[in-house]
């Protein structure tokens, strides 16, 4: 790619960045939920490690039921073992599929913002809007939390701008602040 | 036009290009299951995109016409019984319109069965029916969740769902709608609604969408794309409409190019070009060391621009291909199909580092694979295990000689 080709590509760039910005999203499935109000629809919050997942039929639909150990409860009551609910799965030749389903791996540590009562099975608050995921850096340990839904962008109709209003990135001791702030906060 | 263009490592400045970040439209890919014979199968335990029969009357759509009373959650400007049903009867047909009238497509009005109507509230489920409900409850709806679509697809040939068979791989046997009812602070109104009910989502938007789930497709991060995974909030719905110069309006060139590669008209001349190559690190010590055998970068999202307009054309996530009888290869391949020809194109690729993550798009790479772990009995000569996305390069393009 030659000079002129290249400053024509970086204008290319910039217009379609400027016509992303211009066009409001269309479409569906989630409604935004601000923190305070993931907060305040979450019978409990948790720090959880996935253990295993199962697949199961209940009622002609299939389910994925995953398994988590809580690691540090932060709302509500919640025993050292849930199961947290997903609808979607493979069941013999069938596979059941919902996107914006939320899909964990053994061993993975998240901050999940569930609704339920303990004895039965939980959900997932706003599916990927209640899912934080910690990520450990390799060399130094720190951990930081993202939010599933954190990278997708909401159009703001006063200021006719796009906003990315998740948590992405947060180092672990920021979060904990933000939440158990949150949490005092609703409880008062 | 075919343009095959090699990318090479190493930083320049897409990576930096975070604002656009769009991936592109992506499906569920489902592996045939290679146990069966290979009668049932195919053989092969390459990726099949879910997708619906495309045949004349074969995709059936039928709507439940129980809607919530207490509350009432679907609005529409005429309120009388006969006359709310009709005005949701339209909207139906016009969601489904949007995406039967796309040029370079085999999914014409022909392909749609007459839409019909059922009484019951809970009248979807895995019945091999497709249904959309606007009154029945599930487990899966927590706030925050408007709407979602159940889509069942089969991994083999003669799976049955109720009194539907699959003849085809990958072929969806059931796709049900499921609207939120009963929250009294969700309401979805007709586009006639929805100017003196601003605090509604607009239905016939959401339900375009959830049909595109329906047709095979995933969520796409292409703002302007029909399979963007958000609703504008109330009030602020200001997409396009179908018309009937231009009944697939609401679409972008994103969701477009999508129903192509899942849709194709084998009689199409004008959306026929491709774009292909592979995406090789500078040094090939980088690649993972396990799974073995990946010898290219994996995950990388390649999109393509038209160099006139500026519009994203289509995007995929690239590293892998699959020739019969499988598995997959992760060997840093890409190809974007079914591009118009007598466009020049401006290809760039980025890692899932910045505005995409993984795990936005993790139900496009994590079903690639079947072995032995995931299924008891896998052949080993057919099974393969998927590499983590490669999340620390950087790309420049070099045009080939």
């Amino acid at each position: 790619m030659n000079y002129v080709q290249r400053r024509r590509f970086l204008w290319v760039l910039f217009l379609v960045g400027m016509a992303l910005i211009a066009i409001v999203a269309n479409a569906t499935t989630l409604a935004r939920l601000h923190f305070y109000q993931l907060v305040a629809h979450s019978s409990a919050i948790a720090r959880v490690r996935c253990l295993h997942a199962d697949t199961r039929v209940e009622n002609g639909e299939i389910w994925t039921d995953t398994v988590f150990e809580v690691v540090q409860r932060d709302k509500g009551f919640l025993p050292s073992v849930i199961v947290v609910r997903m609808p979607g799965g493979k069941y013999e030749h069938l596979t059941s599929h919902v996107d914006g389903v939320p899909e964990f791996r053994p061993g993975e540590e998240v901050y999940l913002f569930l609704t339920g009562q303990p004895g039965r099975q939980f959900y997932v608050v706003g599916w990927s809007q209640g899912t934080f995921r910690i990520r450990r850096n390799a060399r130094n340990g720190a951990e930081t939390v993202t939010q599933d839904s954190a990278d997708v962008p909401v159009f703001d109709p006063q200021t006719h701008s796009f906003t990315k209003m998740g948590v992405k990135g947060l180092p672990i001791d920021r979060f904990m602040e933000k939440l158990t702030s949150e949490i005092h906060r609703q409880s008062l | 036009m075919v343009r095959k263009l090699a990318a090479t490592g190493v930083a320049l400045l897409f990576a930096l290009w975070s604002v656009v970040s769009a991936y592109g439209y992506s499906f569920n890919q489902i592996v045939p299951d290679v146990r069966q014979p290979a009668s049932a199968s195919g053989g092969s335990a390459c990726p099949v995109p879910a997708h619906q029969l495309s045949g004349a009357g074969s995709i059936a759509m039928r709507w439940s016409t129980a809607l919530g009373t207490n509350p009432q959650t679907i609005l529409t400007s005429n309120q009388t019984p006969a006359g709310q049903l009709n005005e949701i009867q339209q909207v139906v047909q016009q969601s489904l319109g949007v995406w039967t009238n796309v040029a370079g497509t085999s999914l014409t009005s022909s392909t749609l069965a007459p839409l019909t109507t059922v009484s019951p509230a809970d009248s979807c489920g895995a019945d091999g029916l497709n249904t959309i409900c606007f009154d029945q409850p599930d487990m899966a709806f927590t706030p925050g969740v408007l709407a979602f679509t159940r889509v069942i697809t089969a991994d083999a040939i003669g799976v049955q769902v109720g009194n539907t068979v699959s003849t085809e791989v990958g072929q969806i046997l059931d796709a049900d709608i499921y609207f939120s009812p009963g929250n009294a602070t969700v309401t979805f109104a007709t586009p006639s609604a929805l100017s003196s009910n601003p605090k509604s989502y607009d239905l016939e938007s959401l339900l375009t969408h959830e049909l595109g789930h329906a047709l095979g497709f995933s969520h796409s991060a292409v703002w302007s794309a029909m399979m963007f995974p958000f609703a504008p909030a109330p009030g602020t719905y200001t997409g396009v409409r179908p018309s009937s110069q231009s009944l697939d309006a609401p679409l972008a060139d994103d969701d477009r190019t999508g129903l192509r590669v899942l849709y194709g008209d084998p009689n199409d001349t004008t959306y026929v070009g491709s774009i292909q190559g592979r995406i090789l690190p500078a040094n090939p010590l980088s690649l993972p060391v396990a799974p073995v055998g990946v010898t290219g970068v994996f995950g990388a999202h390649v999109v393509a621009l038209d160099q006139a307009s500026g519009e994203v054309i289509a995007g995929t996530l690239g590293g892998w291909s699959c020739q019969a009888p499988g598995p997959v290869q992760f060997d840093g391949t890409y190809e974007l199909q079914h591009l118009p020809v007598g466009h020049s194109y401006l290809v760039y690729a980025e890692a899932l580092n910045g505005a995409v993550s993984p795990s936005d798009v993790s139900d496009a790479l994590i079903t690639l694979c079947r072995n032995s772990t995931t299924d008891p009995g896998w052949p080993s000569s057919q099974a393969c295990i998927v590499p983590s996305v490669d999340q620390q390069f950087s790309t420049r393009i070099q045009p080939s000689p």
